[in-house]
């Protein structure tokens, strides 16, 4: 038949003989964080190693020192319990929650000066804070959690758009950090709402907790998604705070609104607590949050 | 070229390098552009991994090629495996999984050549590959699919004849089926 450069030359051409050109980049960009994430596994690695034998040592020699003293051994135990912990946080995990406030504005009246029921929007003293106290509850809890506090409002105002257009910016910002971090898992988008205080609070045990609901946009592609994601933090805050979640709304249908909750699927909107709760109230409700968030991380 | 220290940069060079020539190796090897492009995705996932115990005076590029050879292999088992499920009821759904203008693009001739290809014996049809396509010398066979250089000689010359055999009868068969 064919002789052998013939043979190949056909075996060639029956082939493809490029790879798409989403593939190449895209396997460029897995290997580029596989590399990365080994990089930083054998630096913890070595970091680890290195922190703890000079832990050792400490300990030895402060132990030879002050063997006799007791109060000294009990206040050695204590630096040594407070290194090693450092040492974790060191780990640097990769953030998985992502806390963001589009109505950064978003203030509550009994936190502001006068009591003045129309002034409901603060630069400084808003919704930002609880964003802030859910990541810091998070970071408890060790789950890594990155908090934007973009004064959203001001950015409007540079740009000369509208409150309506806050979205668009903090579409900016979210597409900035997944780009940054392709760690993150889930949105939250902190707002309050207009309800009053008897509607939006709820004792529980004797203490007072701003109440929380959950949005989710019926027009993305994600709303499946991010709806069971929801429901299932509805569902945990009913069996740890029965009462506290107001249930999972769904909107975006008209007029149309994505909340940008088809940037990454587990997005959702939430409302802690309205205009006359406090700082107090709903700090505890993010507290609460953050417990739940944590179950909810551990079950994936 | 090579630095070690640096994971990220290294990769990505060897990855720009080679993964054109691995892709072709595997492309032939499966004969299916979706598998080649997992298989060349899996060769890079096992070269990075691997990378830190590189030893420097290998050749690179022989040594990328043995792991593709392994993946190629273990792919070709997994596939055998499955295909004792798909030989009974499932035919009948596969033909539904190829999307039409794949079918047109695949002439007969495609056809017979992946055909006869995947008949080969995965050593025959690695050692054909290495040399025909990828234009290796009998001495980087040998290296890649560490055996002696006169085994990829005897293994080459059979492979071919095999090859060529096959195909002169399945091309055969098209003429008396036309008849």
């Amino acid at each position: 038949m064919q002789n052998e450069k013939e043979l190949m030359k056909m075996i060639k051409e029956s082939h493809p003989q490029h790879p798409g050109k989403d593939f190449i980049q895209s396997t460029e960009n897995m290997l580029r964080q596989k590399a990365r994430s080994m990089t930083k596994t054998t630096r913890v690695k070595k970091y680890s190693l290195a922190s703890s034998l000079i832990l050792f040592f400490a300990f030895t020699f402060s132990w030879l020192f002050f063997f006799n003293g007791s109060e000294a051994v009990i206040n050695l135990s204590n630096t040594i319990g407070r290194d090693s912990l450092s040492s974790t946080a060191l780990n640097d995990k990769e953030p998985i929650v992502f806390i963001y406030q589009t109505h950064n504005v978003e203030s509550f009246i009994p936190e502001l000066e006068g009591n003045n029921v129309n002034k409901v929007y603060s630069e400084d003293i808003n919704v930002t804070s609880v964003g802030k106290e859910l990541e810091t509850a998070l970071e408890e809890r060790e789950i890594s959690a990155i908090h934007d506090d973009t004064n959203i409002s001001e950015i409007l105002v540079d740009r000369n758009l509208t409150f309506a257009d806050s979205y668009t910016v903090s579409r900016e910002i979210i597409q900035r950090a997944l780009n940054e971090h392709q760690s993150i898992m889930m949105l939250l988008d902190i707002h309050r709402d207009a309800s009053k205080k008897s509607e939006s609070t709820i004792t529980i045990d004797g203490m007072d907790f701003a109440k929380i609901g959950l949005v989710v946009s019926k027009t993305t592609e994600n709303y499946e998604a991010n709806k069971a994601f929801a429901s299932r933090i509805h569902e945990k805050l009913e069996q740890l705070y029965p009462g506290l979640s107001q249930g999972v709304f769904e909107k975006g249908v008209n007029p149309k609104n994505t909340y940008n909750q088809d940037l990454q699927e587990n997005s959702v909107l939430l409302n802690i607590g309205g205009v006359e709760n406090t700082f107090e109230e709903t700090y505890r409700t993010a507290d609460a949050l953050a417990e739940v968030i944590k179950e909810i991380i551990e079950e994936y | 070229m090579i630095d070690l220290k640096n994971l990220e940069s290294s990769i990505i060079v060897i990855y720009n390098e080679h993964y054109l020539d691995v892709f072709r190796f595997l492309v032939c090897f499966s004969g299916n552009q979706n598998d080649a492009e997992d298989l060349t995705q899996e060769v890079f996932i096992r070269v990075l991994k691997s990378l830190p115990n590189f030893k420097t005076d290998t050749n690179i590029k022989t040594w990328i090629f043995s792991i593709a050879k392994h993946v190629a292999i273990d792919h070709y088992r997994k596939k055998k495996f499955t295909a004792i499920f798909k030989d009974g009821f499932f035919t009948r759904l596969e033909s539904k999984d190829k999307k039409p203008d794949e079918e047109l693009e695949t002439t007969e001739l495609e056809h017979f050549i992946h055909e006869a290809i995947s008949r080969l014996k995965p050593n025959h049809r690695a050692v054909v590959i290495l040399r025909g396509i990828n234009e290796f010398s009998v001495k980087e066979t040998a290296a890649i699919l560490q055996c002696s250089e006169s085994k990829v000689k005897v293994d080459y010359h059979r492979a071919l004849r095999d090859l060529k055999r096959k195909l002169n009868v399945e091309a055969g068969e098209v003429f008396s089926n036309a008849k």
